[in-house]
């Protein structure tokens, strides 16, 4: 037997046999169990949205009955623009005021590092405990910035009472906590921008704040959109930190989508009107998510 | 358009010198290129009158102004980078335009000036595109396209062909030649190519470890370098060397007998001159055992094409001849090397060149 058909008869050919089965088999653990946690939740919440419950209990399929009555629903409407300008007005907080501190900590100098470790923590907090702290900081009877007012001699300070103090009191809370997050991506975008351009406008003649206008926001843009909607999907969603300062109150000043949702679903057991909300809400953060990324490829040069 | 002077400049990067105490004038209307190996310190003293660096000590000045800690922007140059530093996110039209907007130049003069600097470029058809979709040779014009749109007092270039293919290296090097020639304007040019520093300066400054070498015409470089080490540096091949003794007549190098005249015999004995230096060009092969020749051996021989180099083994170490075309030997055959030490320098053992290679000779 010649050398070379001694070492055929061991050579194996490609795409025969467990070659072809085993890319599926590796994947169908992970498969299976997306479909279990992802796949057939959301379908068993689209069928929910599509039924009338009473108690609890489904009693009938009503088509899209409860997808209309949302736009007939005062409070729906309602928590959809406390929604939208808590989102809108705590995202445009965050982005920049997390610019200019990365723009800040992007530059070398001495305590840097530390600075940069700081800014970070209020992101790693848990978002409970974090809001538990601003309630301390916000109640009226011994809270700080009562206790400070008073100590200045002024009288105590209302925050969660007020409608519209209880709404930038939770915006606060939301730049204050997601901040970092912003300043994280930034910085690493800034960081990760080539020198020498920079250079040249230096040499070309532009001041620090034309460089800024003229070479960093644009080069930063795709970064920066990137930032701006991963808080903003994020933000739709917040639930927590209301929940534990204000629940929605006073009146309905506080009250977003997540917390109409919560309470339609789990006070009043309107659970097909829930799931109904729900996949609407779900809907429009899609439909911003993908308006977002058109308009991030629209903005980066082919 | 002003002369450019470095006057005690240094500048260290934590314990580390990177220029020793740099005095180097460039005149008005000169190009001057500063050359030697990386990290020589060449790049470090152009930053630092672009101002994106600061030096330690010493003091920059262009025409008369100093400018030793004036912000970039202020020093009125125009600065070409090696990795050509183009503006991704705008146009080749944005880009070169870019010096004059910051100057509030209004849009109808930027798009003259834009226009004729394209056309003098030859990128005209490029001005609606994005750097990224250029070739490298094209950035590199439109890296130099801004550089030249405004009247800087003076050019800076860092390495600007040192990304482009041998080829386009070439083309370019004649045409940023003819360019500043035609501009007039002051020039700097960071390289480390030899060919690039002889071929296109007025003014060939070397420079080793933060140290200036030399600052010489192209020709006076080449033929009268200042120490052992620019005379190795520049040249290709570069300059043989081999230690030498004086006898009674003439000099010996390598087991061979050499004449000398007297007077460069009286000259060298007076400095303590230890090596003899000769170009690969001075030195012709002879038939082995011949009186005033060295014998060696032949190491290798690399046909060029145009000209042949042979690299003859001698006792004390190689000499590389450089001869006719179509030049043939075989590897290890015996090989005679003779030179006329008129053309030959002579180093002392610090490397300084004691005695320098004779003026040429009429007639020949």
């Amino acid at each position: 037997m010649s050398v070379v058909a001694r070492l055929s008869a061991n050579v194996r050919r490609q795409g025969e046999g467990l070659d072809l089965a085993l890319p599926y088999l590796l994947l169908a653990p992970a498969v299976l169990f997306a479909f279990a946690v992802l796949v057939y939740p959301i379908w068993d919440g689209i069928r929910a949205s599509t039924m009338s419950y009473r108690y609890g209990k489904a009693v009938g399929w009503v088509g899209f009955d409860n997808y209309t009555r949302l736009w007939s629903d005062p409070q729906f409407l309602n928590a959809l623009w406390v929604t939208v300008s808590f989102v809108a007005l705590a995202v445009a907080f965050e982005t920049v005021l997390g610019l200019a501190l990365a723009l800040f900590c992007a530059n070398e100098f001495r305590g840097v590092r530390l600075l940069r470790g700081i800014l970070i923590i209020p992101m790693v907090i848990t978002p409970v405990v974090v809001a538990i702290v601003f309630r301390l900081i916000y109640a009226s009877d011994a809270g700080m910035l009562t206790v400070v007012s008073q100590s200045l001699g002024g009288g105590p300070v209302e925050i969660l009472g007020h409608p519209a103090r209880a709404f930038l009191g939770l915006v606060a809370l939301d730049v204050w906590e997601w901040t970092p997050l912003e300043f994280l991506i930034l910085l690493a975008g800034i960081q990760s921008l080539p020198v020498e351009p920079f250079e040249a406008a230096r040499v070309d003649g532009a001041s620090p704040w034309r460089v800024l206008l003229d070479h960093t926001l644009p080069m930063l843009k795709p970064v920066l959109a990137i930032a701006i909607v991963l808080r903003t999907i994020d933000a739709f969603g917040t639930f927590d930190q209301v929940f534990v300062l204000t629940r929605g109150g006073p009146g309905e000043a506080t009250k977003l989508l997540s917390i109409y949702g919560y309470d339609t679903a789990f006070k009043f057991q309107d659970t097909g009107y829930a799931a109904a909300l729900f996949v609407t809400m779900g809907l429009l953060i899609l439909a911003a998510a993908l308006a977002a990324v058109r308009i991030m490829k629209g903005m980066t040069p082919p | 358009m002003s002369a450019v002077t470095f006057s005690g400049v240094e500048k260290s990067f934590g314990s580390v010198a990177a220029l020793r105490s740099l005095d180097l004038a460039v005149p008005d209307h000169a190009f001057l290129a500063l050359l030697g190996p990386s990290g020589c310190g060449k790049t470090t003293a152009l930053r630092i009158l672009a101002g994106l660096e600061l030096p330690t000590a010493g003091k920059v000045s262009i025409g008369d102004r100093d400018v030793t800690r004036l912000q970039p922007r202020d020093r009125d140059i125009a600065m070409v980078f090696q990795s050509y530093a183009l503006y991704p996110h705008m146009t080749v039209y944005d880009n070169i335009r870019y010096p004059l907007r910051i100057r509030n130049m209004s849009e109808s003069e930027c798009r003259k000036k834009v226009t004729d600097v394209a056309a003098t470029l030859e990128i005209g058809h490029l001005l609606d595109r994005f750097p990224r979709q250029l070739s490298g040779g094209q950035r590199q014009r439109i890296a130099l396209a801004r550089a030249i749109v405004r009247d800087p007092a003076a050019f800076l270039m860092d390495e600007p062909l040192s990304n482009l293919d041998a080829r386009l290296r070439m083309t370019m090097r004649g045409e940023i030649k003819r360019l500043c020639h035609s501009l007039g304007t002051t020039t700097l040019y960071v390289t480390h190519d030899q060919a690039e520093a002889l071929t296109m300066a007025d003014l060939v400054a070397v420079m080793r470890d933060g140290v200036l070498q030399q600052v010489a015409p192209p020709a006076e470089i080449y033929d009268q370098p200042a120490n052992r080490f620019v005379a190795t540096f520049v040249g290709v091949p570069p300059m043989n060397v081999l230690p030498v003794e004086f006898g009674r007549d003439g000099i010996q190098v390598a087991g061979g007998v050499l004449g000398l005249s007297d007077d460069r015999r009286t000259a060298c004995l007076k400095a303590g001159v230890s090596d003899v230096g000769i170009r690969p060009e001075d030195v012709e092969l002879v038939a082995p055992n011949q009186p005033n020749a060295l014998n060696g051996e032949v190491y290798v021989v690399e046909p060029m094409g145009n000209e042949t180099l042979v690299d003859v083994r001698v006792s004390t170490g190689r000499l590389v001849v450089r001869t006719r075309r179509g030049f043939t030997a075989a590897i290890g055959s015996a090989a005679g090397v003779a030179f006329d030490t008129h053309n030959a320098c002579f180093f002392d053992a610090q490397g300084l060149t004691r005695v320098h290679r004779a003026p040429s000779k009429g007639g020949e």
